[in-house]
C-alpha cells in the first residue's frame, strides 16, 4: 500500500484548515478537557481522603479504583448506554448520542486514574510537609492543599494520564456518542470510521494530531517539573 | 507565683510494648531556654512532637498558659503559638522568601508587612542573598537557618527545636549554633532537644534530661 500519498493528503488537510477535520479535533478536545476539569477537583479531593483519612471501607474503595483502571472502556460504554437509553433510568435526560454522554463516559474512565494517582502521590509525600504546614499555623484544609501543591507534579502526571486515556478512547465514545458527524464524531471514532472506509488521509491526519497532543502534553509536564526543581 | 507557660504531667507514651514515658512531668517558664538531652531513642523528639500537637495520642495532662488540652483534641489556637522545627526541616518547593512568608500569611499578616518582616528575618539568618533560591539549592546549614528564621519571625510563645545542629559540621554548624544562641538570649521560650555538647554547655539554657522514662531537671 502507498503510504506517501495519504500522508501528503493528511498534511494538506491539516495545513489548509479543513473544517470537517478541525471540527472533529474540536469535539475531541472540548469534551475531554471539560471532562477532566469536572473530574479532577472531585477525584483529587477523594484521593486525598482515601490516602489520609481512616474510615471503614477505605481499603476496599482503593482496590476498586485500582480494578477500574483496567476496566474495558467498551463495558463502561455499555453501562452508560443502558443508563442513558430511552428506557434506562436516566433516559428522560435524552443524553444518549450527544457529547454529554461521551463526557459522562470520560468522567467514569478518568475518575479512578486521577484518584489512584492522587492516593499514590499523597501516600508517598514526605509527612513533614503536612506537619510543617500545621506547625506554622495552617489549618487542616490549608495543610492538605499545601501537601497537594508539594506533590503537584505527581498529581499532574495523573491528569496527563487521564487526559491521554480519554482523548484516545474509542469504545465508549463510539457506543454512547454514536459517531455522528459534526456532533459526536471525535478523533478516535473518526480514525476508526475513515480507516474502515479506506480513507486513510483523514485517519493519518487525526492520528498525527493525537501523537502531537500526547508528546506536547508530556513535554509540558517535563518542563514544569524542571521549573519546579525536580531533576 | 506565676503559672508556667507549659506544663505536662502524668505523661505516658508507649510504642507497642516499648514505654517511652511513664508519669513524666515537665514545666517550662516563659522567657527561659531549655535543652533536653538523653540517649538516642529515649523519646526527645516524641516529647517535642507531643507538645507541638503532632502526635496522634497524648496520655497525660498538657497545659499551655494554664489551659488544658484534652487527649482527643489539641487546641487549634496553640498552633499559632507553638512552633516546631524538625531535625531535618522541610522547606516547601518555592523560594526561601516564600517559605518564610508561609506562617505569616496563615496569620493574616498583610503582604507589605510580610515582606518587611521576611527581609528582616533573612538578614538575621544571613540569607539575604538567598531569598529567591529554591530549597534544593540551599546547603544543609542554609536550610536549617531558613527554617529557624521561618519559625522565629512568627514570634512564637514557645519554639521547639529538634536537634538543630545534627548532620551539620564546621562553619554550617557554627552559624546555626549562633542563631540558636541568639534566639535563647532574645527572651524567646525555647526547648531544644540536642546531644550537641556546645548547646548543652550554653549557660543561658536550663538542662533537662530524659532518663528512666521521666524528665529530670538538672
Amino acid at each position: 500500500m502507498d503510504l506517501f500519498e495519504p500522508t501528503r493528503q493528511a498534511f494538506a488537510l491539516l495545513v489548509t484548515g479543513d473544517a470537517k477535520l478541525w471540527g472533529i479535533i474540536w469535539v475531541s478536545l472540548w469534551v475531554a478537557v471539560l471532562a477532566i476539569a469536572v473530574t479532577a477537583p472531585v477525584a483529587i479531593a477523594g484521593g486525598w481522603a482515601l490516602a489520609k483519612l481512616k474510615f471503614a471501607g477505605r481499603r476496599a474503595i482503593v482496590v476498586l479504583m485500582q480494578a477500574l483502571l483496567s476496566f474495558p472502556t467498551v463495558v463502561i460504554g455499555l453501562v452508560i448506554y443502558l443508563l442513558l437509553s430511552r428506557r434506562g433510568p436516566l433516559g428522560v435526560f435524552e443524553l444518549l448520542f450527544t457529547p454529554w454522554a461521551i463526557m459522562l463516559g470520560y468522567i467514569v474512565i478518568a475518575l479512578p486514574i486521577l484518584i489512584v494517582f492522587t492516593v499514590s502521590a499523597v501516600q508517598g509525600a514526605d509527612p513533614r510537609i503536612y506537619e510543617t504546614a500545621r506547625s506554622l499555623g495552617a489549618r487542616p484544609l490549608r495543610a492538605a492543599l499545601t501537601t497537594l501543591w508539594e506533590v503537584r507534579f505527581a498529581v499532574m502526571a495523573g491528569i496527563v494520564n487521564a487526559f491521554g486515556r480519554v482523548v484516545s478512547e474509542v469504545g465508549c465514545a463510539l457506543m454512547v456518542g454514536g459517531n455522528i458527524a459534526g456532533l459526536t464524531r471525535n478523533i478516535p471514532t473518526a480514525i476508526a470510521l475513515e480507516t474502515a472506509k479506506g480513507e486513510f488521509a483523514q485517519g493519518i491526519a487525526l492520528g498525527m494530531v493525537l501523537v502531537v497532543l500526547a508528546i506536547g502534553i508530556n513535554v509540558m509536564l517535563a518542563w514544569l517539573q524542571g521549573r519546579g526543581g525536580l531533576e | 507565683m506565676r503559672a508556667p507557660l507549659l506544663r505536662m504531667s502524668g505523661l505516658h507514651k508507649r510504642f507497642g510494648t516499648r514505654v517511652l514515658f511513664d508519669g513524666a512531668e515537665l514545666a517550662l517558664e516563659a522567657g527561659h531556654g531549655y535543652v533536653l538531652s538523653g540517649a538516642n531513642g529515649c523519646g526527645k523528639t516524641t516529647l517535642l512532637r507531643m507538645i507541638a500537637g503532632l502526635e496522634a495520642s497524648l496520655h497525660g495532662t498538657l497545659e499551655f498558659r494554664a489551659q488544658p488540652a484534652t487527649t482527643a483534641r489539641y487546641p487549634e489556637a496553640w498552633r499559632r503559638e507553638i512552633v516546631y522545627v524538625h531535625q531535618q526541616p522541610y522547606l516547601f518547593h518555592t523560594t526561601t522568601e516564600k517559605n518564610l512568608e508561609y506562617g505569616l500569611a496563615r496569620r493574616g499578616v498583610p503582604p507589605v508587612e510580610r515582606q518587611a518582616r521576611v527581609r528582616e528575618a533573612l538578614e538575621w539568618a544571613g540569607l539575604a542573598d538567598r531569598s529567591d533560591v529554591p530549597p534544593h539549592k540551599l546547603s544543609g546549614g542554609e536550610a536549617q537557618r531558613a527554617a529557624l528564621a521561618r519559625a522565629k519571625l512568627l514570634n512564637p510563645a514557645l519554639l521547639l527545636l529538634d536537634e538543630p545542629t545534627a548532620n551539620l559540621d564546621g562553619n554550617a554548624r557554627k552559624q546555626v549554633l549562633d542563631l540558636v544562641t541568639a534566639l535563647c538570649i532574645d527572651d524567646h521560650t525555647v526547648l531544644i532537644a540536642s546531644h550537641d555538647p556546645e548547646i548543652m554547655r550554653l549557660a543561658i539554657l536550663d538542662r533537662l534530661t530524659l532518663a528512666e522514662r521521666r524528665i529530670v531537671v538538672e
